[in-house]
């Protein structure tokens, strides 16, 4: 299917936004030929940053949102149609500085939506600042000196939230990382996938992450066990990718809506209305 | 001699069921055919402080209520101190014999009644209620009704209660005769009440808020009639997921609003222009307290006004309107949340807590409310743009799914398609198709009622939002003024407060120190010969305000 449109792609040569576009147009181009998927009933949502640029690359319904909210923008979607596929892209600047309580807040509540996150540890569209996950000693313009904050754990915070689909993956391992995509869409809850993804203007984390990763599943890792998750979301030395954990839980949207479609359209409840008002 | 027009105050600590007792006042009041206005006064604390409601009501319309009353009912020594000034002349104070000693009233001993029927600290309003029944000569079994009704819990206690209250009142049963009519005038509804039906009325699926006073009670009110009214209602995180939800939300399809006071609001800033660049439709109400920052959270201002008309980076058009009682307040919801679809932008339902949490006789027809379909797409799929452009600025509407085509909207300027743009001609073309709709707008506006002129004279009170009620009130007692209430203030219906202006001295009362909307009228060309203002957190007094309008005449 073609998911391409006429935008001229303004991303640097190389950089990792690249592997998860792909990434992305793959998965979602297997689950509609697979039937699994209906590309129509999509909509992807996307902050602000290099990363916000994919609605302008995917010919999929979208909705370019603000700094931190894609994942109250397409929580908003799901509530008013719970028949649409829901995918929110945010940068970690983006899903854990501005929009860090969004993120919690839709693990908590486990809103039926997936939550992509271009993760590479630096502000690039705005030349080189650190972020949330940058590393200790992280040297951006806004840290000359070097990053005084320890980073932030992107899985943990989660895990700890109550996310029900949790993953991390890397644009260096596209196969892996298109399947992490697939079970993503497909999970009915809060899915998340935070993707180590280099900057290569800013901070080319390449050689790192080729020499560091090590993927879960070919290790036996039980997705179902939520403390070997929390374990294997603190490891720092190696750094595992793929599906850490995933249950199933009531979604938000099904339990307040419990079959109600708000955006269908229907006639208003004026007797409803009038013995509202004649019980008063 | 039968009297029409009686006020009540009730008084006392919170937790003391002041607010019910002033509610089955209120709604006694209306069964005897009566119309009423009931204000309640409350502190921001769960118990103690003080609270008082005050309940004025006549067999014709009532428009505010009035701080000098017929009978006060004071269920601690406070309310005493602080009320007792205010009887007027025949007046009858009821006061709490067991906490204060009084020379001259009624002293019943509230507590002791209460510990006698092993009763609860909330029952003492409903010896409120009883008292004021008594006096006002209703028959008891008439009372006992109006109980069962409202207290579901503790009736019998509370029968019990008015049974004691009844016997030691005998000698002053029906000291106030009151004029009545054979049915109700119409129905009691607090102002938010009346928004939230309104919206209802006119199709909202879907309400976002995070708690604010005084604009939590549509929230409350919506929730808790979600199920009734088929309307999803959420109470998230922050105001900031409340409505960048609530623009998802509509951008889906669903008729979506959101409520908040000015803080709630402020945290909104950002994404009200995401709406208005994204051409999302977005019903706000804002319901503002008096002073910047916290303010005063439980009391009344119009402190908001600039913030409503120019909240919002960049430059889009918007729709700001604030209504006076609950008819208009219920009529203009339902047609703000259809303008807001149709010319697919924000707009601001500004409202006090005066009118929102104010109880009023209410007289609305929800079968009068139509629904203004918004201008949907039906042409070929393939060549659907989002932000197509149109003489009138609007561009014809999808919702995903759409089969055959996209629907993609922006936060970033961008071409018709929707697509990321930075060329000149593309952000100029886009800049001007937005703003043709403010032309578009002002032309809808034309046929709606965007002012409303009270009476006739040669000066003119002008007042916009729940400040129209007192005015309305304060010019019963003055010659020759008519009251001129701004309904619409963005756009701003300069062509119809002309006509009403016309040859006529304006005098203009807010609840603002800095007279933000003297300086909104002054900037329209109109000019002002008085003002009265005041920043109290308090409504105006009508009398007090008809003294001061006086005053601005001569």
């Amino acid at each position: 299917m073609n998911l391409e449109t006429y935008a001229e792609n303004t991303w640097c040569k190389g950089c990792g936004n690249f592997g998860l576009l792909n990434s992305f147009k793959d998965a979602v181009s297997e689950l509609v030929e697979e039937g699994a998927l209906r590309a129509e009933n999509m909509v992807i949502s996307s902050g602000i940053g290099c990363h916000g640029k994919t609605v302008d690359y995917l010919n999929l319904n979208s909705f370019y949102s603000l700094h931190g909210r894609a994942i109250s923008c397409v929580s908003g979607m799901k509530i008013a149609n719970p028949n649409l596929t829901v995918v929110a892209f945010q940068g970690d600047g983006d899903a854990f500085g501005e929009g860090i309580a969004h993120v919690v807040f839709s693990a908590k509540r486990n809103i039926d939506a997936t939550l992509l996150v271009h993760d590479n540890s630096v502000y690039g569209l705005t030349t080189g600042q650190f972020t949330p996950t940058s590393e200790k000693g992280f040297k951006g313009k806004s840290t000359p000196r070097g990053s005084i904050e320890e980073p932030m754990n992107p899985l943990a915070l989660v895990l700890a939230s109550g996310g029900t689909f949790v993953a991390r993956g890397f644009v260096g391992k596209r196969k892996h990382l298109v399947g992490l995509f697939k079970k993503a869409l497909l999970h009915k809850g809060f899915s998340f996938v935070n993707v180590l993804q280099p900057c290569v203007t800013f901070n080319n984390t390449y050689s790192r992450y080729r020499e560091s990763t090590y993927i879960l599943e070919d290790e036996g890792h039980d997705a179902t066990d939520f403390q070997a998750a929390w374990g294997k979301a603190r490891e720092t030395e190696r750094i595992p990718i793929g599906l850490l954990y995933q249950v199933e839980r009531p979604t938000f949207n099904d339990l307040l809506l419990e079959g109600l479609v708000p955006a269908e359209p229907r006639a208003p409840p004026l007797s409803a209305i009038s013995e509202i008002i004649s019980e008063r | 001699m039968v009297q029409d027009f009686l006020t009540v105050i009730v008084g006392g600590e919170a937790g003391h069921g002041v607010k019910k007792s002033g509610n089955v006042i209120s709604i006694l009041m209306n069964e005897l055919g009566r119309y009423v206005f009931e204000m309640d006064d409350y502190q921001s604390l769960i118990r103690g402080g003080h609270n008082f409601s005050v309940v004025s009501s006549s067999t014709s319309p009532v428009y505010s209520h009035y701080m000098s009353a017929d009978i006060i009912v004071c269920l601690d020594k406070r309310s005493v101190d602080i009320h007792k000034d205010r009887l007027k002349d025949g007046g009858t104070l009821v006061y709490n014999a067991d906490t204060v000693t009084l020379d001259s009233g009624t002293g019943l001993p509230m507590k002791t009644w209460i510990k006698d029927i092993k009763g609860i600290p909330l029952m003492a309003g409903t010896i409120g209620v009883a008292a004021v029944s008594a006096l006002c000569g209703v028959e008891f079994s008439f009372l006992e009704r109006i109980f069962k009704a409202n207290y579901p819990r503790g009736l019998e206690a509370n029968v019990e209660l008015a049974r004691m209250v009844y016997e030691r009142m005998k000698d002053d049963e029906g000291k106030f005769e009151l004029a009545t009519a054979e049915t109700p005038p119409g129905h009691l509804l607090a102002g938010n009440e009346a928004i939230a039906l309104g919206a209802a009325a006119a199709g909202l699926d879907v309400y976002i808020a995070y708690p604010m006073t005084p604009a939590s009670t549509v929230l409350h009110y919506l929730a808790a009639l979600s199920k009734k009214l088929g309307i999803a209602v959420v109470h998230p995180e922050t105001e900031i997921a409340v409505v960048n939800m609530a623009l998802g939300s509509a951008y889906a399809g669903a008729r979506t609003a959101v409520g908040s006071s000015g803080g709630g609001f402020a945290l909104m800033h950002e994404a009200f222009s995401l709406a208005g660049m994204s051409e999302t439709p977005l019903m706000v109400i804002l319901a503002s307290r008096p002073g910047p920052s916290t303010g005063v959270p439980t009391y009344t201002g119009q402190g908001d006004l600039d913030f409503a008309l120019n909240v919002g980076h960049g430059e889009f058009p918007r729709i700001v309107l604030s209504p006076s009682g609950t008819n208009q307040a219920f009529e203009k919801a339902a047609e703000l949340l259809n303008l807001v679809w149709k010319f697919q932008v924000p707009g601001i339902l500004l409202t006090e807590k005066h009118l929102g949490e104010s109880w009023m006789t209410t007289i609305i027809d929800p079968e009068s409310v139509k629904v203004t379909k918004p201008i949907l797409y039906d042409g070929p799929l393939e060549q659907y743009g989002r932000y197509e452009k149109t003489d009138s600025g609007i561009s014809p509407m999808l919702y995903p799914p759409a089969k055959g085509t996209v629907v993609k909207a922006s936060s970033y300027e961008h071409d018709q398609k929707g697509i990321t743009t930075e060329e000149a001609g593309k952000i100029e073309e886009m800049q001007e198709k937005r703003y043709r709709k403010e032309k578009a707008i002002v032309e809808e506006m034309r046929d709606l009622l965007t002012i409303t002129t009270h009476g006739e004279g040669s000066t003119s009170l002008v007042t916009y939002g729940s400040t129209t009620l007192s005015a309305l009130e304060a010019v019963k007692n003055v010659d020759d003024v008519k009251v001129v209430q701004v309904i619409y203030l963005r756009p701003f219906p300069d062509w119809a407060l002309w006509e009403a202006l016309s040859d006529s001295e304006v005098i203009v009362a807010e609840l603002s120190v800095s007279g933000q909307f003297e300086n909104l009228l002054r900037s329209e060309g109109f000019d002002v010969s008085a003002h009265i203002r005041q920043y109290d957190g308090r409504a105006f007094d009508p009398p007090e305000l008809a003294a001061r309008v006086r005053e601005a005449i001569q």
